[in-house]
């Protein structure tokens, strides 16, 4: 919840996470630990139902209202696969919140987007490890959990300078490899993304 | 501005009852300028009292570029367009035809698509059905009507949805029940609407109240300028004042007066015609579509093609 909006149009702001009063249904994605969003989602919680997937255990610190159906996931993977099949079953009027690391989250995003959700019923909110999703446009592999700006391509080996262009199709940040113009001449990395 | 072609009836046929279909070809006989389903074209009709321009959905093939296909349905106490497409079109006849626009387009990212017609409204909706079928997507059409022997196109429609359409014919008591049909869709279902106004309402209050986004609802509707007082424009430009009379819509009047004015859709949907009022000596009579009520509450902005002062004299920014 930066002030000062990003230097690149396409760099992802997040304002927080709250419900959306218009949903019919809820389906919350806990990716990252962070008692006090959670506080003030279970602090306010709207009348239809709600599916929690936790794979964080984002709720350990609550006892959940017995309005919330939680599921806990051993890891992000299996709590994708849980995602992906509640949104096979799920109907027009579901609002979906996906809450964590951006690598997590954009993830979630893509399967929604491939059940043809939008913009309108998808709220991201960033928490957690600061960590990018890296794709490198050179040899189109992502290289996930970056956390320097400077980071070796998990496909190619280029070093890739991470940029603050984002994707939304692909749910990353753009990453070139920094010493094209002169081979070898690589900075040392530093970590920025916490 | 939007390019006009001169055109010629070619054919015209009366496919029920009031409803009039008129295919239209290039009078130079050349291919005609591609267009997507749920398109319109703007036909400019001779009329006694001087050109009126309207606004009608392409029903034809998409695919097929040597001629456009409309159907109008006689408007009762309209300014009189329909009718004079009814009575005296024949073909042979020339028209100034605008290009067509799209302001009712298909979401090509959605899984499943739910068009929905009411009477003469099934005019986009068949150009929609016939471009999904085509590109192998997964629709479904919904067909209201007055009786069957006003279903024009129904067995157009029939041909190309097959048991994908469904019929409710008003006359035995159907009608389309907006609840049960946007209840428990799949996600990224989109649905669209072409019908009259009650319907568009009740089709986007039922909608958002199921948790529909609003930008998954599509309508389309276009408005005939309705007569009202005669008043005058002073157009703050070129100093010109150009007087309206009761049956002629602020946009045409200007034209007539030789000036020219932004529009597309001439129909109060599309927003481009919009123009600054600089002042004003008498209320302004909104008949758009477009514009919002806060808008509309500061009395700076009209909408020409559709919506005039109640008398006296405005001025714009023209």
């Amino acid at each position: 919840m930066s002030a000062a909006p990003p230097a690149i149009k396409s760099q992802p702001q997040y304002r927080g996470l709250t419900w959306d009063a218009s949903g019919q249904a809820h389906l919350l994605l806990l990716a990252a630990r962070d008692d006090a969003l959670l506080a003030s989602l279970l602090g306010a919680l709207p009348s239809a139902p709600i599916r929690v997937i936790d794979c964080a255990d984002a709720l350990a610190a609550f006892s959940a209202p017995a309005a919330l159906e939680v599921t806990r996931a051993a890891s992000l993977e299996t709590a994708l696969g849980l995602l992906d099949d509640a949104l096979a079953r799920a109907s027009m009027g579901l609002r979906l919140y996906l809450a964590g690391p951006e690598d997590a989250i954009w993830q979630a995003h893509t399967i929604a987007a491939a059940y043809g959700m939008g913009r309108r019923e998808i709220r991201l909110c960033q928490t957690g490890s600061l960590a990018r999703p890296v794709f490198c446009v050179h040899c189109r592999s992502m290289t996930r959990h970056v956390r320097t700006n400077i980071v070796p391509c998990a496909g190619c080996g280029r070093a890739l300078f991470v940029r603050d262009h984002f994707s939304r199709r692909l749910g990353a940040y753009m990453g070139f490899q920094i010493d094209a113009e002169a081979p070898g001449q690589v900075p040392p990395a530093e970590t920025v993304y916490p | 501005m939007r390019p006009v072609i001169e055109m010629t009836i070619a054919r015209t046929l009366d496919v029920a009852p009031g409803i009039r279909e008129f295919w239209l070809k290039a009078a130079d006989g050349s291919a005609l300028p591609a267009y997507s389903g749920g398109s319109h074209i703007v036909l400019g009709l001779p009329l006694p009292g001087g050109l009126q321009r309207n606004p009608y959905s392409l029903v034809g093939d998409p695919a097929d570029a040597s001629k456009w296909r409309i159907a109008v349905r006689r408007q009762e106490g309209s300014r009189g367009g329909s009718a004079w497409l009814h009575d005296t079109a024949a073909e042979g006849m020339r028209l100034q035809v605008a290009v067509p626009a799209n302001l009712f387009p298909m979401a090509r990212l959605a899984r499943h698509h739910v068009l929905i017609a009411g009477g003469i409204g099934i005019t986009p909706i068949l150009s929609h059905a016939r471009e999904m079928a085509r590109l192998g997507l997964s629709f479904e059409v919904h067909y209201a009507y007055r009786a069957r022997a006003f279903a024009a196109l129904a067995d157009e429609v029939g041909a190309i949805a097959g048991d994908r359409l469904r019929r409710y014919d008003q006359s035995d008591g159907e009608k389309v029940d907006f609840e049960a049909l946007l209840a428990g869709r799949p996600l990224g279902t989109h649905a669209y609407l072409c019908g009259p106004q009650p319907m568009v309402e009740a089709f986007h209050a039922i909608g958002t109240r199921l948790g529909w986004p609003g930008d998954r609802l599509h309508s389309e509707r276009f408005v005939a300028p309705p007569p009202g007082d005669a008043f005058s424009v002073r157009l703050a430009r070129s100093g010109l004042r150009v007087e309206v009379p009761p049956h002629r819509s602020m946009l045409e009047a200007i034209e007539a007066a030789g000036v020219s004015a932004p529009f597309m859709c001439r129909g109060g949907a599309c927003g481009q015609c919009e123009l600054e009022v600089l002042e004003a000596d008498s209320a302004l009579q909104h008949n758009d579509l477009y514009l919002s009520a806060e808008v509309r509450a500061g009395g700076r902005r009209i909408m020409p093609c559709v919506s005039r002062a109640c008398g006296g004299c405005i001025t714009v920014d023209l």
